[in-house]
C-alpha cells in the first residue's frame, strides 16, 4: 500500500533525507517548506499521513494542523521536533498527533510511527465502510419496515402455538394490535384452530399453502380474504414462525357471488316457476271443471289453490327482485295483529308435518303499524321458517316447540320474538347469519333468506337483537317501529355498490 | 275401469292430475313419495303409472328401478311429468315424457293409446 505523505521542515537537507528513507518504504513524499507551500498542497492534494516540525512557520501552521484534524480527522499527523518542542506540540495537539518523535530522529521508532499511522489509516477505512454498511442496513431495515407495514393486505407472523408474534399495520387497523394472541381468535372469533389451517400446514411441510376464508374484524365486519403462507426459517434451517398473507377480496366476491347466485337462481328458480305454473294450470282445470259440473266445492278448492300459487309466485319474484333491483319500500298501514296471524298461517304447515309445536301469543290489542307488508311478512317468515328449521335439522332433542310472541314495548314499539329449541348457533355462524351467501344449511339453503330479511328490518328502523347457543336453541327479539322512519332508507345494495357494477 | 297411480310430491298438482283422469274416466290412486307409491302400486296393481323425477328422499327414475324388479309392476307403463331439464334422459324406456307445466289434451291422448282406449 502506497501511503501520500507531505513532509513540512524548513531544512532542506533533513527534509530531502527523509524523503529519501520514506520512498524506500513505498511513501509517496511531497515536501513542503513554508505556509505558503503547505496552503498549496493542503489545498490541492489530498495526504494520508502528516510528518513533521508543527511550528516551522510560527504559529500558523500550528492553527493549520489544528483546521485539518478537525476537517479530516482521518489524516494521522506525526510530528517530530526538540524536546521542548514536542512538550509544547503535546500541549496543543494531546491525543490528536498520531506520534511525537523527538529530532535526531531515530529510524526504528520512525518506521513505527508510520506503521502506528498506516494502522490508524487502515483502521479508519474499515470503520468508514462499516459505518457505511450500518448505515445502509439501517436504511433497508427502514425500507422493509415501511413496505411491511404499508403493503396493501395483512401480514401476520405466527409461531408455532399460532400466536400472532408480528402484524402490520393493515392488519392491526382491521383486527387489533393484540400480539400474542392466538391467530384463530383474532381472525375468526374462534376457541380453537380452524380445520385445515394453512399456516399448521406450513409448518408440517415447509411449503407455502393458500385458502380462501370469510373472517371477522374488530368492528364486526365479515371479510373475504385469499390468505398465502410463506415459512420463517432460523439459522439453522429450522421453521419458527410462518408468516400469513391475506388480500381482502370481499368486493370482487360479493360481486362474483352476486353473479353466479343470479345463475344459479335462474336455474332452480325455472324448476319450481314449472311446478307452480303447472299447480296454477291444475287451479284453472278444477275451476273451469267445477263450474261446468256445478260442483261449489271443486270451484272452492280451486280458487284456493290459485290463491296459494299466486302468493307462492309473487314472493319468489319479490325475493329475486328485492335480491336483483331494490326498490323503494312501500308502506302501508296493517294491523300488527293480523300481520302476525298471517306469518303464523304460513309457517304452521311446515312445523305440523314435521311434528314441531308452534305456540303463538298474538294479542288482539297490538293496533297498527306502517310497514311495506309484502316485505315485511317475507322477512319474519323467514326467521319463523328459520326456527321451524332450526327444531328439523336438530337430532339431539326428541321433542321441538317454536314460540311466536308479539308484543308492544311503548307507544312506538313492538317486538316479534321467536323462540325456538332447535340446533342453535356457533359464534362463527352467529356472527355470520346476515352474511350474503352465509348459510349453515348447505345445499338446501342460498344465503339470502336472512340476508334480506335483516335489510328489511334495518330498512325499517328496525333492529335484531339475538342469542344463541349451540344445541339449546335461539332467541329472536326483533324490534320494529309503529310509524314509518324519516330518516332511514338504505338502498343497501347500490350503497355497498353491489348493483350498479352490473 | 283403468287404474292409473299418480307418484308426484306436490299436493296440488296430484290433485290436478287426479281431478284431470277421473273426469275422463280413470280409476285414480295418489302416491305422495316413492316409498308409498311402490307400496300401492304392489297393492293395487295399476295400468299405468305416471312418475314425478324430483322428489325429496328417493327420485322417480329409482321407483322406476324398483318397480322393474317386480315382476307384477315391471311391464307397467310409465308417463314421466316432470319440470327438470333433461328429464327425457331419465327413463329411457317411459313411454312418454311431459314436461311441467304440460299440456292436458296431449296427456289424454298419450294415455288413452297407451291404454288402448
Amino acid at each position: 500500500m502506497v501511503n501520500q505523505l507531505l513532509l513540512m521542515d524548513r531544512d532542506s537537507d533533513h527534509a530531502s533525507a527523509l524523503k529519501m528513507y520514506l520512498e524506500r518504504h513505498r511513501m509517496e513524499v511531497n515536501i513542503v517548506s513554508s505556509g505558503k507551500d503547505l496552503r498549496h498542497y493542503l489545498d490541492n492534494q489530498r495526504f494520508e499521513i502528516i510528518l513533521g516540525d508543527p511550528y516551522f512557520e510560527q504559529t500558523e501552521t500550528n492553527n493549520f494542523l489544528k483546521t485539518i484534524k478537525l476537517n479530516s480527522p482521518g489524516i494521522q499527523i506525526i510530528i517530530y521536533g526538540s524536546r521542548k518542542a514536542l512538550d509544547l506540540a503535546m500541549d496543543d495537539f494531546g491525543s490528536s498527533v498520531t506520534n511525537y518523535l523527538e529530532k535526531p530522529i531515530n529510524s526504528k521508532a520512525l518506521d513505527l510511527a508510520i506503521h502506528h499511522a498506516q494502522k490508524c489509516i487502515a483502521n479508519e477505512r474499515k470503520l468508514a465502510n462499516y459505518s457505511q454498511r450500518l448505515s445502509d442496513l439501517h436504511k433497508a431495515q427502514a425500507l422493509y419496515h415501511q413496505l411491511f407495514n404499508e403493503v396493501p393486505c395483512y401480514i401476520s407472523v405466527q409461531n408455532r402455538d399460532l400466536r400472532l408474534t408480528a402484524a402490520n399495520t393493515n392488519f392491526k387497523n382491521d383486527f387489533g394490535s393484540e400480539i400474542g394472541s392466538f391467530c384463530y381468535e383474532i381472525y375468526k372469533h374462534r376457541s380453537s384452530p380452524c380445520p385445515q389451517c394453512p399456516v399448521v400446514q406450513t409448518f408440517k411441510d415447509g411449503k407455502s399453502h393458500g385458502t380462501e376464508e370469510v373472517v371477522t374484524s374488530k368492528s364486526g365486519e365479515q371479510y373475504n380474504v385469499v390468505t398465502q403462507t410463506a415459512p420463517i426459517f432460523d439459522d439453522k434451517g429450522d421453521i419458527t414462525q410462518v408468516m400469513e398473507m391475506s388480500t381482502n377480496i370481499t368486493q370482487i366476491r360479493q360481486l362474483q357471488d352476486h353473479l353466479s347466485s343470479l345463475g344459479l337462481m335462474l336455474g332452480s328458480m325455472s324448476h319450481g316457476v314449472k311446478g307452480m305454473l303447472t299447480a296454477l294450470d291444475g287451479g284453472i282445470y278444477q275451476l273451469e271443471s267445477g263450474l261446468k259440473r256445478d260442483d261449489p266445492q271443486r270451484v272452492a278448492n280451486a280458487s284456493e289453490q290459485i290463491k296459494q300459487m299466486t302468493n307462492r309466485i309473487k314472493k319468489m319474484v319479490l325475493e329475486i327482485l328485492y335480491y336483483a333491483k331494490s326498490r323503494e319500500l312501500q308502506y302501508e298501514t296493517v294491523d300488527a295483529n293480523e300481520l302476525a296471524n298471517t306469518i303464523l298461517a304460513m309457517v304452521l304447515p311446515t312445523a305440523e308435518k314435521n311434528d314441531i309445536q308452534l305456540d303463538a301469543s298474538i294479542p288482539d290489542s297490538l293496533g297498527a303499524m306502517e310497514v311495506d307488508p309484502s316485505w315485511m311478512q317475507s322477512a319474519l317468515v323467514n326467521f319463523l321458517e328459520n326456527a321451524v328449521d332450526a327444531c328439523i335439522y336438530d337430532t339431539e332433542k326428541e321433542s321441538h316447540r317454536v314460540k311466536f310472541t308479539v308484543a308492544a314495548i311503548n307507544q312506538d314499539k313492538l317486538c316479534f320474538t321467536i323462540e325456538d329449541n332447535g340446533m342453535g348457533m356457533d359464534r362463527e355462524t352467529r356472527e355470520k347469519m346476515f352474511t350474503l351467501f352465509f348459510t349453515s344449511k348447505g345445499s338446501q339453503g342460498t344465503g339470502l333468506g336472512l340476508f334480506i330479511a335483516n335489510h328489511v328490518v334495518e330498512n325499517h328502523g328496525g333492529n335484531i337483537v339475538v342469542e344463541s347457543t349451540q344445541n339449546k336453541g335461539t332467541h329472536f327479539n326483533i324490534y320494529l317501529l309503529r310509524k314509518r322512519p324519516r330518516h332511514i332508507n338504505i338502498d343497501f345494495l347500490k350503497e355497498k355498490k353491489i348493483i350498479n357494477l352490473i | 275401469m283403468k287404474k292409473i297411480l299418480i307418484v308426484d310430491d306436490d299436493l296440488n298438482i296430484r290433485d290436478y292430475i287426479a281431478s284431470l283422469l277421473e273426469d275422463n274416466g280413470y280409476e285414480i290412486i295418489t302416491a305422495k313419495d316413492v316409498p308409498e307409491g311402490l307400496e300401492l302400486a304392489k297393492k293395487h296393481i295399476p295400468d299405468l303409472i305416471t312418475l314425478d323425477l324430483d322428489m325429496p328422499g328417493e327420485w322417480g327414475p329409482r321407483f322406476y328401478r324398483h318397480m322393474s324388479q317386480i315382476p307384477s309392476l315391471k311391464n307397467i307403463p310409465v308417463i314421466v311429468i316432470s319440470g327438470l331439464t333433461g328429464n327425457e334422459y331419465a327413463i329411457t324406456k317411459a313411454v312418454a315424457t311431459f314436461t311441467k307445466p304440460f299440456d292436458r289434451d296431449e296427456l289424454l291422448k298419450v294415455i288413452d293409446e297407451t291404454l288402448n282406449i
